[in-house]
């Protein structure tokens, strides 16, 4: 018989999920902000940040949650995550122009510590060492 | 906004973050005393935040009003919330969730306090 799945929000999970959270929730009300009040200024940009806020609150609530579909949800969500941070923090290093104003991923995620660079490799790691075996 | 109460705020948050760390690694689930100094920390960010909205609508003008604001919210609301997280779940990585949203509420004050200096 297969071991089941452990669950990704048990023990050292609820600290990643709590970072997680943190990001959902800073990453959208920055977008949110922007997209109100100056959407004009730099709508690539602001677009994108509102993108990262999405992707953020669907690895908490995949992370957070139980059952196979949340576990894809999280893979799918992280694995974006960290294509996301990998393809934007390379165009804003090498293209500025479109990019006139930060994102979280801008720079790798310079303005944020490179914690956004670091935390989808963990949660893949987490996600990978919890995994159905 | 007042300079001495950010300092001190930002030290009671970095104790907090501390007093969560030292939890997780010496394998203890979150108990009354986190709990008591988790209520001390935002007792100060409730009292800061007070203070800085009757200012804000007495007339200190800022660059970004609805940004500060939103800061200002989140800074008094991450520490409940993550308390609430971090003993739902009794182990010893509760302390360490904590630590999480306590740094987290450190950054906010950070920015809240850059974005008044700005203005005023």
């Amino acid at each position: 018989m297969p071991e089941p799945a452990r669950a990704t929000s048990s023990g050292p999970g609820r600290v990643l999920i709590a970072v997680y959270g943190i990001f959902a929730l800073s990453a959208t009300a920055r977008a949110g902000v922007q997209i109100v009040g100056k959407f004009d200024e730099a709508p690539l940009a602001y677009l994108l940040s509102a993108l990262a806020g999405v992707v953020y609150i669907l690895a908490t609530v995949g992370l957070a949650g139980r059952g196979a579909g949340a576990r894809r949800l999280a893979w799918g969500a992280v694995g974006f995550e960290l294509v996301g941070v990998l393809v934007v923090g390379a165009l804003t290093v090498f293209d500025t122009a479109d990019f006139p104003d930060d994102t979280v991923w801008s720079g790798f995620g310079r303005g944020y510590g490179y914690v956004p660079l670091v935390l989808p490799l963990v949660g893949l790691w987490w996600l990978r060492r919890t995994r159905p075996r | 906004m007042i300079d001495a109460l950010v300092l001190v705020v930002l030290v009671a948050a970095g104790a907090l973050a501390v007093f969560g760390v030292v939890g997780t690694i010496a394998n203890r689930p979150p108990g009354a005393a986190i709990r008591l100094a988790v209520g001390g920390v935002v007792g100060l960010l409730a009292l800061q935040a007070v203070i800085a909205v009757v200012r804000v609508f007495g007339g200190v003008t800022l660059p970004e009003t609805t940004t500060f604001l939103i800061y200002l919210a989140v800074s008094v609301c991450v520490l409940p919330i993550a308390t609430q997280f971090a003993t739902a779940e009794p182990t010893r990585w509760g302390g360490a969730v904590i630590a999480v949203g306590a740094i987290a509420t450190g950054v906010a004050v950070l920015r809240l306090q850059g974005l008044w200096a700005a203005g005023a």
